[in-house]
């Protein structure tokens, strides 16, 4: 008796502790209420830059992805979970980037969030499989929603400038339904940043038009927006998602690739571990050089005040060397 | 496409692997002994707090898993003394390794942790292999000179000490060769490659062997041939190579098994029928 006495004791503890929680998360959201800026969550930093760039002063964006992770890798923790709860707007890819905004969606529990998925729209671009294999689990997911059982939804529609107009669209859109009175303003900065969409477009276009070489050998198969616009070629050593082992055939492949091709240079990403890359170059005699993802900063790009425009432009001039 | 060995990578990938191949099960057939078989998948991932320290600190982060290693690898000896079941001492390091690296991570940006630990067979460069070169000969070195000791000591370390082995500073550097040779080698071919051919070929020797040589010399032919096959496997049938290579080990350690309780069976039943 005296035990069951105890345990309904705990169970009851337990009980007011939650009910103490609920209370406080109430008080946050009043403080959030009463707070003007609209409070912006953005699932990685390509996310967190156009979500900056709409929302200008009116909104007070994060990441929730830590910098320097690889975002194809990280999973909310519950204080992620929490600030969600708490922010008016959520910004995320789609296109089965983030293959954990369904189960947050379903777990979150106030009504006001407004998620935008930024590439909705957007025609998206399915690998067929060439490439044995990846993720098993990614794909798993596609079965359940498509019905795919083979290749990859690729998600990197950001790496096209041309594209980001579209994405930028989205997320304008979802700021004007968090926070109507402000429409005007989220419709000037769309406006101002889809022309530097339109600039950077351009620039793309007349660098890489007169090139000889059309072929760039990747680490990720993650540029199949860019290479479609600007009529290039992607040879990627890995499949959609960063950093696991290659088979030593497609190592081979690759280094029959490039030798056929005469590739000057390998590229890698700052996330993903260089090894591969690196000893790939060796192999051929290229050099390697990095092809930014936009996926996340490092260190000193967010020193040096990089964003989405600066660093595309550093993309620009590797590719042009690369290609020249 | 190409031969298999007209790629420099593959070349290296066989040397270096056959090298490794060798060395592993050697330290490998100690740490059984000693009940630690799980040391080397708790040093390479102790390693992850090394990176994350050095990443933290400002120092090169393999220099940091090295360190790590070592430093695990010692408190791994100094429990084990303490303890009446010395696996657990592996465990009390592993957690304290794994959750050093968590709380570190937050402070540490600006890389992914795993590319510094675990490398890939297929992508060693030309300062990996000499590394490696340089550690085979080592452990092997040691090996050749401390063979009496080591064997000593493995089986039965107090009758070790009374008859005059000098445990202490054997230990000390069979574990500092330990370390080093988790580190270096998982940086070089990966993690599971390393841990897999300290435990594996060794359990397939011992149910062969008849003495501490024979178990030796068996457990280092069964790792050379799995990373010998494996990489051919890998390489034909397009698989991942570290995979394919442990779970080889795997089968053969099955096969190895029923065949020789299939054959314990036979011997029996035909010294019955020899009585009989």
């Amino acid at each position: 008796m005296r035990k069951i006495a105890l345990v309904l004791a705990v169970l009851a503890m337990l009980a007011m502790l939650a009910g103490c929680q609920g209370k406080a998360a109430g008080a946050g959201e009043e403080v959030q209420a009463a707070d003007k800026k609209l409070s912006v969550i953005a699932s990685f930093y390509a996310m967190e830059d156009f979500a900056k760039k709409i929302g200008g002063d009116l909104a007070e964006v994060k990441n929730i992805v830590p910098p320097g992770v690889e975002p194809h890798d990280w999973e909310p923790a519950a204080k992620d979970i929490a600030a969600l709860e708490e922010a008016d707007v959520f910004v995320y890819n789609g296109a089965e980037m983030e293959h954990w905004v369904e189960d947050i969606e379903e777990s979150l529990s106030t009504g006001k969030l407004v998620s935008v998925e930024a590439s909705k729209g957007i025609e998206i671009i399915v690998h067929e499989e060439h490439e044995e294999d990846e993720h098993e689990d990614e794909e798993e997911h596609e079965e359940e929603e498509e019905g795919h059982d083979h290749g990859g939804v690729d998600p990197h529609v950001w790496l096209s400038p041309a594209l980001v107009k579209t994405e930028l669209r989205n997320i304008a859109d979802g700021y004007i339904k968090a926070d109507p009175d402000n429409a005007s303003v989220y419709n000037q900065n769309y406006d101002k940043w889809a022309a530097e969409c339109d600039a950077l477009d351009q620039e793309f276009k007349d660098a890489l038009a007169p090139l000889p070489n059309r072929d760039v050998i990747v680490a990720h198969e993650a540029f199949a927006y860019l290479c479609a616009s600007y009529g290039l070629n992607q040879e990627p050593i890995e499949g959609l998602s960063a950093d696991s082992e290659p088979t030593p055939s497609r190592v081979a492949e690759i280094i029959d690739f490039a030798k056929e091709h005469e590739i000057k240079v390998v590229f890698f990403e700052e996330l993903a571990s260089p090894k591969v890359s690196e000893s790939i170059a060796e192999a051929i005699g290229a050099s390697t050089d990095i092809l930014s993802t936009l996926e996340g900063l490092s260190e000193e790009q967010e020193a040096a005040g990089d964003d989405y425009f600066s660093i595309m432009r550093q993309n620009l001039q590797s590719l042009v060397k690369a290609l020249g | 496409m190409l031969s298999i060995f007209s790629y420099e990578f593959m070349r290296r990938a066989f040397l270096t692997g056959i090298l490794l191949a060798v060395i592993v099960p050697c330290i490998g057939l100690v740490v059984v002994l000693k009940r630690l078989s799980m040391i080397g998948d708790a040093l390479s991932h102790t390693a992850l707090a090394g990176v994350a320290l050095g990443l933290v600190l400002g120092i090169n982060p393999v220099l940091g898993a090295m360190g790590a290693c070592i430093v695990s690898a010692f408190g791994i000896e100094a429990i084990r003394k303490r303890l009446k079941f010395s696996e657990t001492s592996i465990a009390i390091i592993m957690s304290a390794g794994i959750g050093l690296a968590g709380v570190l991570s937050d402070f540490a940006r600006g890389a992914n942790f795993n590319s510094f630990l675990f490398g890939s067979i297929v992508a060693i460069s030309s300062f990996e292999t000499l590394i490696a070169t340089i550690v085979s000969v080592m452990v092997m070195l040691a090996f050749i000179l401390l063979y009496k000791e080591l064997f000593y000591i493995s089986l039965d370390e107090r009758g070790a000490r009374l008859a005059g082995v000098p445990v202490k500073a054997v230990n000390f550097i069979f574990t500092m060769l330990t370390a080093v040779t988790v580190s270096i080698a998982s940086r070089t071919v990966g993690a599971l490659i390393v841990s897999s051919l300290m435990v594996v070929p060794v359990a397939c020797a011992m149910q062969l062997g008849r003495s501490f040589k024979q178990t030796l010399v068996f457990s280092v032919a069964f790792s050379v041939f799995f990373m010998v096959a494996g990489l051919f496997v890998s390489y034909y049938a397009g698989l991942k190579p570290g995979g394919t290579i442990a779970l080889l080990g795997v089968a053969s350690f099955c096969l190895v098994s029923v065949a020789k309780s299939v054959f314990t069976k036979i011997l029996r039943l035909r010294r019955q029928e020899a009585n009989g």
